[in-house]
């Protein structure tokens, strides 16, 4: 049988997030039954050698469990590059729950690595020395083809994970509806439209839960009017649902992307909850 | 100077009379399904000069009289109406929505912006005497205004347009809306340093400075400064008494900035114009507050603004028929083929080409505020404005029913189109298998599909899910390799199961084919038919008709 991810990769650090990141990955390994690559950034030396062994078997791994690549440069690109030659379907990583201004112009190493990453990438907001399972899962989803893939991934994680229930959010918005008010004067029109588009997405909804023909688990939805991206991210934190998981932007995202932000990039921006970016 | 007692009588009364009149007219355009605008500026030549002033003109001087102590507070509104509706036109501004619709909105967008302008300032610059031009300033100053004005669009007409064609959640209203809103901005920007290339405003700066300053405030407002607006909008939207604190947090800002640009010498409402967009960008910023804070600036102050136009202007002695066509006729060719040439470039077919370039056509009031500026700021004479807001009219008026009839012969997949009597069949009798076999030759003969083909897809589709709804319906489906869907129909005549929740055997049963990369499309047709069939009532009227053309016909009017 096909693993879900068949190998993941964890960047190994010293920091007190790595080690329950270690813990974190422990679990996952396990659930998907998945080969495991660390990746350690940095020159290879037998001091650190010796402590990231040691580490290692003290969050419970076997020898045999992983291997472990050894690269040097740019923190991100390096990681990417690893991913890459080995062939990773996950790579796991911590992140900064909210960046400042500054961090935010600058770039930092989880950003990069959930715009850049080659594979699906998992991002823990509070990573724990005790892991415990995702309980509730929320998808968002646009009807396309790669937003369907990451409902798949998750309805197969949810199943994993005996949880509870798995959600489906989709936003739309209509920018420069509220300026046909200025032209006509009156709302009513403007409203009349917004309630039919959002039957129009009900349905559209009752029947894309239908095609996707997932029946071992309740499929809950919830459609909403307004920024996309913004409005699921929202939604997720207010909720406070264990994972959110999207499907990875089609386009390169760009300098302009993060400048004014949109759909996905919120996520990226703002976490709301464990973010898995599906590629 | 002080206002007497009869002085403050007239400035309301003036006031009254302008705003029901606007009403009025206004009531009657939207009645007639046209723009409430041109109501309110047909209200304005009704109670200025072109008009009342012409039969009754004793009348005229006693409701607007020239005493210049009225005439600064009309012209005091007039400028804070004027800021108060860019500062709302802002607020629509999505940047953001560029980014998202791509290369095919960037290149709508630009092409919409440098055509215009090109045609504009070479017939203006080579040819000035046809738009009546005998000012002192240099014919490229002029010449730059005609290209910009040529070159803007007008978001609320194009936004209304689209409301009303029922295309704004499109792909193709997307694309229009959001080349629209660049194009906006790009227009107020190339405007307002042409404003302080001829020295209006305070000029306490040199016009390097003022251009400097300008692009500085843009960058602050639009970059450094916006994560701190939308910061500020949500602490006043969640700790302060809503909607008055936002309201009045928008306002500030927006007079601020207004106040701002004016001093560094390009016009106050591009300060306000651009903190809209800022504050506008702000996610917490909510519908509501948007919605009312439109109703505010569209019931009260744009009405004043628009009849005030009318007022200032003899509509009819400065009416020259030359100038009028010549612009008209270079607002539409600018516009339509730089727009359509954009979208085409973009990777539209022709005809959706077509109808972004009419759907960005629309000047409505934002060309004539530009004009008002322009005409107030002397750059262009009355004949040159009466042109642009006579052109303004007439695209904006145009727009809706020349893209409607562009919509009605573009290639459209929606069920109405889709569904045709030569791929249905009637009182068929027969299991499933034999109604799907059926439909799927009927198929393989329009697609490049074996019935084969068609068929095992259908049926493992069938296998995993039941595709019978409710209400005797029942939509067996199937994404294959085609470029386009197909719905091939049968009437059955004594109901077959196809598994519906209602248990009611489905005797209106639609073959549906989509292509396999398009999921959303297969949606939407699959919403539509759900939509057709949902009351049962009506269901039922269509059971007892047996002839093929009429239930077809039926179906599509349900």
């Amino acid at each position: 049988m096909n693993a879900l991810f068949n190998k993941l990769a964890l960047a190994i650090t010293f920091s007190p997030t790595g080690k329950a990141l270690l813990q974190e990955t422990y679990r996952l390994k396990n659930l998907f039954n998945s080969k495991l690559l660390f990746i350690h950034v940095g020159e290879k030396d037998s001091d650190l050698e010796n402590q990231l062994y040691k580490i290692i078997d003290d969050a419970g791994y076997l020898k045999s469990d992983y291997e472990i690549a050894w690269t040097s440069g740019d923190t991100a690109n390096s990681i990417i590059r690893e991913c890459e030659k080995k062939k990773v379907d996950l790579l796991i990583s911590g992140a900064l729950e909210k960046e400042t201004l500054v961090k935010y112009y600058l770039g930092s190493v989880a950003r990069k690595l959930m715009r850049k990453a080659p594979c699906s990438t998992l991002i823990l907001k509070s990573p724990s020395l005790t892991p415990k399972k995702f309980n509730s899962f929320c998808v968002s989803t646009d009807y396309s083809i790669e937003s369907e893939k990451a409902i798949r991934t998750a309805y197969s994680f949810a199943l994993l994970e005996k949880a509870e229930q798995l959600n489906l959010v989709r936003d739309y918005n209509i920018p420069g509806l509220a300026t046909a008010i200025i032209d006509s004067g009156s709302m009513d029109e403007v409203e009349k439209e917004k309630s039919v588009w959002q039957e129009e997405e009900e349905q559209k909804m009752k029947l894309y839960i239908r095609e996707l023909n997932l029946k071992e688990l309740k499929i809950n939805y919830c459609i909403l009017y307004g920024k996309e991206g913004w409005e699921s991210n929202k939604y997720v934190r207010e909720n406070e649902f264990d994972l959110f998981v999207i499907s990875a932007p089609v386009k390169k995202s760009t300098f302009f992307d993060r400048l004014f932000p949109h759909e996905e990039q919120y996520s990226f921006e703002n976490l709301p909850s464990n973010l898995l970016i599906v590629r | 100077m002080k206002l007497n007692a009869e002085n403050i009588t007239l400035l309301f009364l003036s006031l009254a009379l302008m705003l029901f009149t606007a009403r009025l007219f206004g009531e009657i355009f939207i009645k007639l399904k046209q723009p409430a605008v041109i109501g309110e500026i047909f209200a304005g030549i009704i109670l200025g000069p072109t008009f009342l002033g012409m039969i009754a003109p004793g009348w005229h001087e006693i409701i607007f009289p020239p005493s210049p102590e009225i005439r600064i507070i009309q012209d005091g509104i007039s400028i804070l109406s004027v800021v108060l509706l860019l500062l709302v036109s802002g607020l629509e501004v999505d940047l953001s929505i560029l980014l998202k619709q791509g290369k095919t909105a960037s290149l709508t967008s630009i092409m919409g912006i440098i055509f215009p302008f090109i045609i504009g300032f070479s017939v203006a610059f080579l040819f000035p005497q046809l738009f009546g031009n005998n000012y002192n300033h240099p014919t490229w100053f002029f010449a730059l205004f005609i290209g910009t004005a040529l070159s803007i669009s007008a978001l609320p007409v194009i936004a209304k347009t689209l409301l009303d064609l029922k295309i704004f959640k499109s792909h193709i209203g997307s694309i229009i809306i959001a080349a629209a809103m660049f194009n906006d901005l790009i227009g107020w920007i190339i405007f307002s340093v042409l404003l302080s290339l001829i020295g209006v405003g305070v000029q306490k700066f040199s016009l390097l400075f003022t251009i400097i300053y300008l692009f500085v405030f843009i960058f602050a407002a639009l970059i450094l400064f916006r994560r701190i607006i939308s910061k500020t909008v949500e602490i006043i939207q969640n700790k302060f008494s809503s909607p008055g604190a936002i309201l009045n947090f928008i306002l500030v800002l927006g007079f601020f900035c207004a106040a701002l640009t004016e001093y560094i010498g390009v016009h106050a409402i591009f300060g306000a114009f651009i903190i809209g967009i800022a504050i506008g960008d702000s996610v917490h910023l909510k519908e509501k507050t948007r919605e009312i804070i439109h109703q505010f600036v569209t019931n009260i102050f744009a009405p004043l603004f628009f009849v005030s136009i009318g007022l200032k202007v003899n509509f009819i002695t400065n009416f020259d028929f030359v100038v009028v066509v010549v612009v008209v006729l270079l607002a539409f060719a600018g516009k339509v083929i730089g727009g359509s040439f954009g979208a085409r470039l973009g990777g539209l077919s022709k005809k959706e080409s077509l109808i972004v370039g009419f759907g960005m056509n629309s000047r409505g009031a934002m060309e004539i505020i530009l004009g008002l500026l322009a005409l107030e700021n002397n750059l262009i004479q009355e004949v040159t404005f009466v042109a642009l807001v006579i052109m303004a009219l007439i695209t904006s008026l145009s727009s809706a029913p020349i893209m409607n009839y562009l919509l009605k012969r573009k290639e459209d997949f929606n069920l109405n189109n889709l569904l045709l009597s030569k791929n249905s069949i009637i009182s068929y009798n027969g299991n499933k298998e034999s109604v799907i076999n059926e439909l799927s030759s009927i198929a393989a003969k329009s697609t490049k599909l074996s019935s084969q083909e068609i068929v095992k897809s259908v049926m493992e589709r069938e296998e995993q899910l039941a595709t019978g709804i409710a209400n005797h319906l029942a939509i067996p489906h199937a994404k294959l390799k085609i470029s386009k869907p197909f719905i091939a129909f049968c009437k059955h005549q004594s109901g077959v199961d196809f598994g519906a929740a209602d248990g009611i055997p489905a005797q209106f049963i639609f073959l549906l084919l989509t292509p396999e990369d398009k999921n959303e499309l297969q949606l939407n047709l699959l919403a539509e038919i759900v939509k057709k069939f949902d009351d049962l009532e009506k269901v039922k009227q269509l059971l007892p008709i047996e002839d093929k053309n009429k239930l077809v016909a039926e179906i599509k009017a349900l």
